[in-house]
């Protein structure tokens, strides 16, 4: 699904050059829950945007679902970020002045998709992620777990091929934290891919495979050998 | 405490470069169009201020119904009225025009184009002081009064008392010389008492409206009782002898020619009041001067409103710095003084910069208004102080109330710059500011539409070519005899094609007017007089019968034509050959001459009587100009031959005088052409100072949106989609703006329309393309501005924030 090759980001300021990414290579298959470890300015963060088609990279070749991404326009990363690509962020990244309503409805609206069909697909995401009664509330009046899960309700909407969650629970206390990971683990088991930035060893422990990163390189890659059902009951 | 604020406010000012910089403009024109209007007003207003007598003295004014406001009297009234009215202190008659001719000393001659025809109480109503000679004798018959400079003009160091100069062939005696008082309705250069003897030939001539005449009143509120008394002095000595002449009853002869209404206006009142007057001087232009105030304040509120929105807006910003001052232990008062402090200096240098612009451009102002405006004296200042306040208050309260309420935790905190505070207000003003950019926009089109309309309207008559001279009369006696010698000799000079006379203006009418009665009807005409070949020259068609011609005798003795208006009154369908009888002439209509504007197009075509002026005597005495059509190709050096050959043969001691009948025309209509071009020159600044608020506050407002610009991106938002999600609201408040501003818009361009007769309705047009203007900008701006936004890296945003 993603094969990503020899992949570099280079920034330059006046006086300094820095890579972010140094020649990373890393394939994620369809259905695949990977998680990218490492410290802060390890170049994680880069990868994931670049994944993600906010960020370009500086050479190197970046396929996703056997299209190369690297060099092509803003107009079309656009238009695969809606199709193809759903984020989960760290602080939400909700629209304050929209209810959660509208903000799980936004991706379908730059999507083209029908009004009546969107109002369909919102209650039954809302539904499944236990956010029905909160749909008309704002952002602002939800607690960290709420909006996130609304969060993670836009970023499935027009169901992605894939999912990019940067440090999910970042943000959260740790019930909440859980409850987030519990909802990634059951996307997974439903067939999602996932990409997932974190620093807790806990929340990497929920995927199959880490990735560790330090100084804009792959240092290792593990696969995780946990049983996921034995963390959920402990 | 004030050198922290200070720092902090330079520190402002230098991180806002751009913001400020354009902002202080704003601020600078508005205050700028104030104080212009402002100086305006004062002039205006200082009018007659200086005379003590300015609540007793009363100009006497005759209403006459559809033939309009007259402002002379005939001789008997004053008399009279101070016989039977015990409200009258006294009366003073004097010609409400100067008279401009050379005064003669020792064989010099100095011109005076003010020269004042007055009763010898005349100082009493307008109490200028004398420097020589004794105010309550000074003026009699065969005296002369001087103003200070034209003293000087005529005697230089000399002392004038006393001596002996000729004026119109008489000699007088200097017997006074007074310091003018610039702001006067009545300002005359030189004043003469000749008018007691026309008085006196016309002491029962209560049908001739010849004269101004202004009274004084014991007490100025008896003036509505002294205006019932006059017209009851009316009715018995001119209605009820003219209604006895004609055997029928008085109020037959009122409902047939109408009663007497007379209008008192204050001399306090009569620069800028409702009521006409006709004062030498003339009223100022009060619609206009009220337009000018409304406009320069509608002005400086929507810089004023650039500023609230600047400074909230930019409070946000702020918040942070605010947040520190009050933990650190500042009360709300004083971040409200700190706020106020800024917005005082701000105001202060925006009031310095704009006296600068002030200083720059009243030249042209002046040159705009005829006037000769200066920054001086302790009332603008004064005026200017106020302003400074007013600004403050207005500039500054808002935003230093809005900071000083932000709370203190949540700023801290962090995420207070996605705040909605004030968010209402600002698009409120927006809205407002869209209003009156729209205002000025759709106005500014209808009144350009308007006087579009004047100068390409067909006035009935060709002025194209002619040039009027001014020709003065010598010999009362023959009058007509002289003009017949300049017309056959001007009319051999080469490159004049015709000549001919008329006794009328173009643009102001002839020179007379009385009624004759036609079939029960009375009909008011002007009194065309006019030479052989008059109508021919200004492309006049006679449109039923013929045209005066020397081939009939009976053209100079009894013929007349009339125009299409006076028919209409007169009722006639067949009027050639019908006999009229004109103040006790009978004339027989031989033509019927189609309607022209005679006046401005302010004022409707006026019945009209042409003759020839030999047809009735005394027409001749009003002779003073001689009509000259010239061929176009040789225009220049053909008027320098007549003027050669006026000033040896015609006219050695008068300078050659003329004007062309076109531009004259046009001058009707100039006040209006300047106001079109002041709106056109207003209508840049006001949007220029709209679109600049717009700007500041679509970047703000999307400033604050960048985030939520982010996160569309991140889920796939394109940048059409981006662009429309920003630029939506702008767009409707942009249409509300405009929808607020239609009805007033509307309702004041018709009400400066009614000024003319002859106007255009107001079309869609103006309103469409007002909107399409106002849209375009709109978008232009905040498009560009939103372009910016959409553009950036987004990763910032997300990440940062």
């Amino acid at each position: 699904m993603i094969q990503i090759n020899q992949l570099s980001k280079v920034f330059r300021t006046e006086e300094v050059e820095t890579k972010a990414l140094n020649d990373v290579s890393l394939t994620i298959k369809e259905g695949e829950f990977v998680t990218v470890m490492g410290p802060s300015g390890s170049g994680k963060s880069t990868l994931l945007n670049i994944v993600g088609l906010l960020d370009s990279a500086s050479s190197g070749s970046y396929q996703l679902l056997g299209k190369e991404m690297v060099g092509i326009k803003e107009r079309g990363r656009a238009k695969i970020r809606k199709q193809q690509i759903g984020f989960v962020f760290q602080n939400f990244n909700l629209i304050d002045e929209l209810s959660v309503y509208d903000n799980i409805e936004l991706p379908m609206i730059y999507n083209g998709v029908a009004s009546s069909e969107r109002s369909k697909r919102v209650q039954a995401m809302a539904e499944r992620l236990g956010i029905s009664h909160r749909l008309k509330h704002y952002p602002q009046q939800l607690s960290g777990g709420q909006q996130q899960r609304v969060a993670v309700a836009r970023a499935l909407i027009n169901e992605p091929k894939i999912i990019l969650a940067d440090e999910p629970t970042g943000n959260l206390d740790s019930k909440n934290g859980n409850e987030v990971m519990e909802l990634l683990t059951d996307l997974h088991a439903g067939g999602a891919t996932i990409l997932m930035v974190t620093h807790s060893d806990y929340d990497a422990s929920f995927s199959q495979k880490t990735i560790l990163m330090k100084d804009g390189m792959v240092m290792s890659e593990k696969q995780q050998t946990k049983n996921i059902d034995i963390v959920v009951n402990s | 405490m004030i050198k922290n604020w200070i720092h902090i406010f330079y520190y402002n000012i230098k991180n806002n470069k751009l913001f400020m910089f354009l902002n202080l403009i704003g601020l600078s024109i508005g205050i700028s169009g104030l104080i212009f209007a402002i100086l305006y007003w004062n002039d205006e207003h200082a009018y007659d201020a200086w005379n003590t007598e300015k609540s007793k003295v009363f100009e006497v004014i005759n209403d006459m119904g559809e033939n309009g406001e007259w402002y002379t009297n005939p001789a008997p009234l004053g008399p009279h009225l101070l016989e039977e009215s015990d409200l009258v202190a006294s009366y003073c008659y004097l010609n409400n025009w100067y008279n401009g001719a050379n005064i003669y000393y020792n064989g010099e001659k100095e011109y005076s184009e003010k020269i004042l025809d007055a009763q010898s109480n005349f100082f009493e109503y307008f109490p200028f002081d004398f420097l020589q000679g004794d105010k309550a004798s000074a003026l009699e018959p065969n005296s002369i009064v001087l103003s200070q400079k034209l003293a000087n003009r005529i005697f230089g160091d000399e002392d004038p008392m006393n001596k002996e100069i000729t004026y119109s062939n008489r000699k007088m005696v200097v017997k006074g010389v007074y310091k003018l008082n610039e702001k006067s309705s009545y300002k005359p250069e030189a004043v003469i008492n000749a008018i007691d003897e026309r008085l006196k030939h016309n002491e029962d001539a209560w049908g001739n409206y010849n004269f101004g005449l202004l009274i004084k009143l014991k007490n100025p509120d008896s003036k509505e009782k002294v205006a019932k008394q006059m017209e009851t002095i009316y009715y018995k000595n001119k209605l009820e002898p003219s209604a006895r002449d004609l055997g029928i009853t008085p109020q037959e002869y009122e409902a047939k020619y109408g009663g007497f209404l007379i209008k008192l206006q204050a001399l306090k009142d009569i620069r800028l009041g409702t009521i006409n007057s006709g004062v030498a001087e003339g009223q100022g232009n009060r619609q206009f001067l009220l337009i000018m105030m409304g406009v320069s304040i509608l002005i400086l509120i929507l810089s004023i409103v650039n500023y609230i929105n600047l400074a909230t807006a930019n409070a946000i910003k702020r918040a942070k710095e605010v947040g520190v001052r009050k933990i650190i232990g500042a009360t709300k008062v004083d971040i409200i003084k700190q706020f106020l402090f800024e917005t005082a200096l701000m105001s202060a240098v925006a009031i310095v910069i704009s006296l600068v612009i002030v200083e720059l451009v009243l030249p042209v102002y002046n040159d705009f208004l005829n006037k000769d405006l200066v920054i001086q004296g302790g009332l603008i200042y004064t005026q200017l102080v106020c302003i400074f306040i007013v600004l403050i208050i207005m500039a500054g309260v808002f935003p230093a109330l809005y900071v000083a309420n932000f709370e203190t935790l949540k700023v801290l905190r962090g995420n207070f710059g996605r705040s909605k505070g004030g968010i209402w207000l600002r698009n409120g003003m927006l809205v407002l500011q869209f209003a009156i950019a729209a205002f000025f926009i759709v106005g500014s089109y209808i009144v350009y539409q308007q006087v579009q309309f004047m100068s390409t309207k067909d006035l009935g008559f060709k002025g194209d070519q002619i040039i009027e001279i001014y020709l003065r009369q010598k010999n009362p006696e023959a009058v007509f005899q002289r003009y017949e010698t300049v017309r056959n000799e001007v009319a051999k000079i080469e490159g004049v094609k015709e000549v001919s006379t008329g006794i009328f203006d173009l643009g102001g009418g002839a020179r007379s007017s009385s009624s004759f009665e036609y079939k029960g009807n009375n009909i008011q005409g002007q009194n065309m007089a006019m030479d052989f070949g008059m109508l021919e020259m200004l492309k006049i068609p006679v449109i039923e019968g013929r045209n005066i011609s020397t081939e009939f005798a009976s053209d100079t003795i009894s013929s007349m034509l009339v125009n299409e208006a006076a028919l209409r009154v007169m009722d006639e369908k067949n009027p050639i050959g019908k006999s009229v009888t004109w103040n006790g002439e009978d004339l027989k209509i031989i033509g019927v001459v189609k309607d022209f504007n005679l006046f401005g197009l302010d004022q409707d075509i006026p019945p009209m009587v042409f003759f020839h002026v030999k047809t009735i005597d005394w027409m001749q005495y009003n002779l003073d100009k001689v009509f000259v059509k010239i061929d176009a190709s040789k225009m220049e050096e053909t008027i320098a031959r007549i003027e050669t050959f006026w000033n040896s043969k015609i006219d050695d001691e008068y300078a050659f005088n003329y004007d062309f009948v076109n531009k004259k025309y046009e001058r009707t209509y100039m006040q209006y052409v300047n106001q079109k071009n002041l709106f056109s020159v207003l209508n840049i600044v006001v949007i220029i100072i709209a679109l600049f608020g717009l700007f500041a506050l679509a970047s703000f407002s999307i400033e604050r949106r960048m985030k939520e610009i982010a996160i569309r991106k991140t889920l796939g938002a394109d940048t059409k989609h981006l662009l429309i999600t920003l630029t939506k609201q702008y767009v409707v408040f942009c249409v509300i703006g405009f929808l607020i501003a239609i009805v007033p818009v509307y309702y004041l361009l018709s009400g400066w329309l009614e000024n003319f007769v002859f106007r255009i309705s107001i079309s869609v047009l103006p309103f469409v393309i007002g909107f399409v203007a106002l849209l375009v900008l709109t978008l232009i701006v905040v498009l560009g501005r939103a372009y910016r936004a959409v553009s950036l890296d987004i990763l910032t945003y997300l990440k940062y924030e």
